[in-house]
């Protein structure tokens, strides 16, 4: 096979062309579901096989990366933009995790969407997102990531507007595209800044050059910023968060792959990919590790009060996403990689099981109207139950590893760790632990508060949907012990850890444990309870309330101070004298200059003979003169 | 000045009278005979041209010219006819249908 | 001739130069010139027009003008003409030969001949089309009146 990572990429849009051509309204739907949903899952898988093979073919090169050019894509002057594949060891976990949590989300996806009218424009769009998404980390090349960076925007924009038909799912979708636009903007400036200064914008070039120490020619500090602002519109971070809560709108399918798994993990990916950059840049990465404390303290407060069941975990991932910025911000790259990896698992394990459960209720998603599924639908509450110990840092289980490693190297790491970070993301983990406790109580616990009708149809989910949700359960629980830092050590180092410290890090671990049994055991003490025992502490911390629930109005800010007055200009300045006055009025003027012209200079056609024979006589006078100045 | 630039001012002055009186005159039939008027200041001039150089081209076109003139009139007179039929005057004023 | 009223008037008035324009022509020594002059224009277009003025019985309604809306810028573009016309001839090349009476001979009507008839027989055969085509027209021409009125 002569380019096996291209193929890798390709497979999933040569089933979104299929599907979408075929499987859709555009084609007049030639292929039912079982063929569109055959097509949409092989591809996934087959790419899924096609990266086992490419990892053993890295591994037995002793992990030098494959190098794989496809095509020169332009060549302007002496600058060349190739397409080319790129697969280490850091593309080989990203890659592997898309396409294998991708193709179980395909195969669920056939389950949920089964019923669903625009079935084959589904798997189509799904398709279309992996093969982005499959650019981005295949991509050597910081064009290619960001065509694959885009691409996945634009999936997410059609997949959280999937059902167009409420407006609200629109809104919501448009929300993420703009507010990813944002992002991009600061994306390209880093990227202009890096081609600028180095003639190329191959990653691996780029943190070779920053490897050998400082570079001169351009601030390492300014690039990160500019990138970072770009993964924060892509991964949810500060200020750019916003559109994370409304893309829920969306299947949840879609939530559990884009939302969860792989696009909101491209900015971290993008930089622990740069790293070079940022372990020059200081500044930029004390700002990071701030922006994702706090990010995951702020979203970690919202989700205490959220009654959606999907709400719950959009802000629990806007949470472990903010930690996973702390990893890098404290230059523990590869920890925040190893924490993408767990948070894929269990967190689409979450989602999915979630959709479960929505299916089971027949489309209900708060959970005040739920209550004692677990007798109703014992494998979703299982493997529940398993991705929800795994969130809340049970030891055993792999969030457990991974984010002890993160809240350890937040507080030694010597580039940047600090105690107030590490308490912070303690704090954050505590409540991490609670208001996931919280969600499971109250969806699969106590008395049943459901209405009759929902009851009676309560029905477990099909072989699709459950084989998929005790797979990931299974990842959630062992997927820790992968040990990904390690593996990915030699292309990213761990940074080194303040000598004075390390005595610390069997009590910080003990300390991890006791953090995480405590949210256990104080949201199942609140909530197992009578319901007035919830509803005082709820009424003991009103104001507090009202603002959580609002969530810190955050999204009123952004419609007050941004998005009026931006529609003001567009309305008054853009439109009335800009499109109206300049552009009509010049074409207008233009126009009425030609019909007036021709108006006055038709008077010269005055049907006189003898006014014609008067022009010729001029004339003959002007050619006179005019051809004897010559002579 | 010498005979030749007479006859040729002769020629000239008789060229723009013609062409002055195309102008000026409101009546078709002179405005024709105006325009005789130029053929002959043309022909006049040619000959002048002819005898100078002692070329027989010049006498040649001359001959042409009356010819033509022969030809044109015998073809305007008609089309005044008819013109002055349609209009029911010999005002060119009247003809100014191709106006605009 | 610019100013005469009557039509009538003003084909006289042509007739009596193109007879002193044909005694020049006959003084220069190009007898056949002048000959053909007298005979053509005098003797055919002049008497065709004639003819045709009193066919018209034009009656000018009383009153009506002379001139054209033109006149005033006509007749200044009329004078620059001269001028212009003037000035070129003053600056044109001296006259390269001399008149006949001067000390040359004049321009025979042999000489004319045989050139016409050999070394320009083009202009010959062009009279000849002319003629032919200006018989034809005139008949279409008869002929659209007559349909027209009948």
């Amino acid at each position: 096979m002569t380019h096996p990572l291209a193929l890798i990429a390709l497979l999933p849009l040569l089933g979104f062309l299929l599907n979408g051509t075929f499987a859709t309204a555009l084609g007049g739907k030639k292929f039912n579901n079982t063929a569109a949903a055959l097509i949409a899952c092989a591809m996934p898988i087959a790419a899924f096989a096609l990266t086992i093979q490419a990892f053993f073919t890295l591994q037995a090169n002793g992990y030098a990366p494959i190098v794989e050019p496809l095509y020169r894509w332009a060549l302007v002057g002496e600058h060349t933009f190739d397409i080319t594949f790129y697969f280490d060891r850091l593309s080989a976990v990203m890659t592997l995790i898309v396409t294998g949590v991708g193709s179980v989300i395909h195969i669920y996806s056939t389950g949920y969407m089964h019923d669903d009218k625009s079935f084959g424009r589904f798997m189509a769009y799904l398709n279309l997102f992996l093969f982005f998404m499959l650019l981005l980390v295949l991509g050597r090349s910081m064009l290619l990531l960001f065509v694959g960076w885009e691409g996945v925007g634009l999936a997410s924009y059609l997949l959280i507007g999937f059902w167009f038909d409420d407006l609200a799912n629109a809104v919501a979708g448009r929300k993420a595209f703009i507010t990813n636009r944002i992002g991009d903007a600061g994306f390209l400036i880093g990227m202009f800044l890096l081609y600028g200064a180095f003639g190329t914008l191959d990653m691996d070039t780029i943190n070779a050059a920053f490897a050998v120490g400082p570079v001169t020619v351009v601030s390492a500090s300014l690039v990160g910023f500019f990138l970072f602002v770009g993964a924060t519109g892509k991964s949810a971070q500060i200020p750019l968060y916003v559109w994370l809560p409304d893309a829920m709108a969306g299947p949840t399918p879609v939530s559990a792959l884009i939302h969860a798994a792989t696009m909101v993990t491209a900015g971290v990916y993008l930089v622990a990919r740069m790293s070079g950059v940022y372990m020059q840049a200081p500044d930029t990465s004390q700002l990071m590790a701030v922006v994702g404390v706090l990010t995951a303290f702020m979203a970690a407060t919202i989700a205490l009060v959220q009654t959606d069941i999907k709400k719950v975990l959009a802000y629990s991932t806007v949470s472990q996403l903010g930690f996973m910025f702390v990893a890098l911000g404290v230059g523990a790259y590869g920890v925040a990689i190893f924490h993408v990896v767990t948070h894929a698992f269990f967190k689409a394990c979450l989602f999915l099981g979630a959709g479960s459960v929505i299916h089971a209720l027949g489309g209900e998603q708060d959970i005040r109207k739920m209550g004692g599924l677990r007798k109703h639908i014992p494998i979703t509450f299982w493997t529940f139950l398993v991705s929800t110990a795994a969130i809340a840092g049970i030891p055993g289980l792999a969030g457990f590893f991974s984010k002890d490693e993160i809240l350890w190297f937040a507080f030694a790491s010597e580039k940047g760790g600090a105690p107030w970070l590490w308490a912070m993301g303690a704090l954050t983990a505590f409540m991490t632990a609670f208001y996931m406790t919280r969600l499971l109580w109250l969806t699969f616990f106590g008395a049943s508060r459901m209405s009759h009708e929902v009851e009676h149809h309560v029905h477990e989910s099909p072989l699709s949907m459950t084989g998929v949700l005790g797979v990931l359960a299974v990842l959630s629980a062992v997927g820790g012990y992968i040990g990904i830092p390690h593996f990915l050590e030699p292309q990213i180092p761990l940074p080194p850890v303040v000598e004075a410290l390390e005595h610390y890090e069997h009590t910080l671990l003990y300390v991890s444990i006791a953090i995480a049994f405590a949210g256990v055991g104080l949201a199942v003490f609140m909530y197992s309870g009578p319901a007035s025992r919830a509803a005082g502490v709820a009424k003991a911390a009103g104001p507090l309330r009202v603002v959580l629930e609002g969530k810190y109005y955050v999204d009123e800010l952004y419609a007050a101070v941004i998005v009026r007055p931006l529609a003001w200009v567009s309305e008054h300045v853009f439109f009335k004298v800009g499109d109206k006055l300049l552009i009509d009025g010049t074409l207008n003027g233009l126009a009425g200059l030609a019909q007036r012209s021709a108006g006055w200079l038709g008077r010269a056609q005055t049907g006189s003979l003898q006014f014609y024979a008067l022009l010729v006589m001029m004339g003959m006078v002007g050619a006179l003169l005019w051809s004897w100045r010559h002579v | 000045m010498d005979q030749s630039q007479l006859l040729l001012a002769v020629a000239a002055g008789l060229f723009t009278i013609g062409l002055l009186g195309v102008v000026i005159r409101r009546n078709a039939l002179v405005m024709l005979m105006c325009m005789e008027l130029m053929l002959n200041g043309v022909n006049l001039s040619l000959v002048t041209f002819s005898q100078q150089r002692g070329d027989a081209a010049g006498a040649v076109m001359v001959f042409l010219t009356f010819v033509v003139a022969t030809a044109e009139v015998a073809l305007a007179i008609p089309i005044v006819l008819l013109l002055v039929k349609h209009a029911r005057s010999l005002d060119v004023d009247r003809y100014s249908e191709l106006k605009g | 001739m610019l100013f005469l009223r009557e039509p009538m008037r003003v084909a006289l008035a042509l007739i009596t130069s193109m007879t002193s324009l044909g005694a020049v022509y006959g003084l220069m020594g190009v007898h056949f010139i002048a000959a053909f002059q007298v005979v053509i224009y005098v003797g055919a277009v002049m008497v065709f027009m004639v003819y045709v003025i009193m066919l018209l019985e034009v009656k000018e309604a009383p009153g009506s003008r002379r001139f054209s809306k033109v006149v005033l810028p006509g007749v200044v573009v009329g004078v620059l003409l001269l001028a212009a016309l003037g000035a070129g001839m003053l600056r044109g090349t001296g006259s390269t030969g001399t008149l006949p009476g001067e000390g040359r001979q004049a321009f025979s009507l042999v000489e004319f001949s045989s050139a016409f008839l050999t070394q320009y027989w083009l202009v010959f055969e062009l009279t000849t089309v002319f003629l032919v085509g200006a018989i034809v027209a005139a008949l279409a021409v008869v002929n659209v009146s007559r349909r027209r009125q009948g």
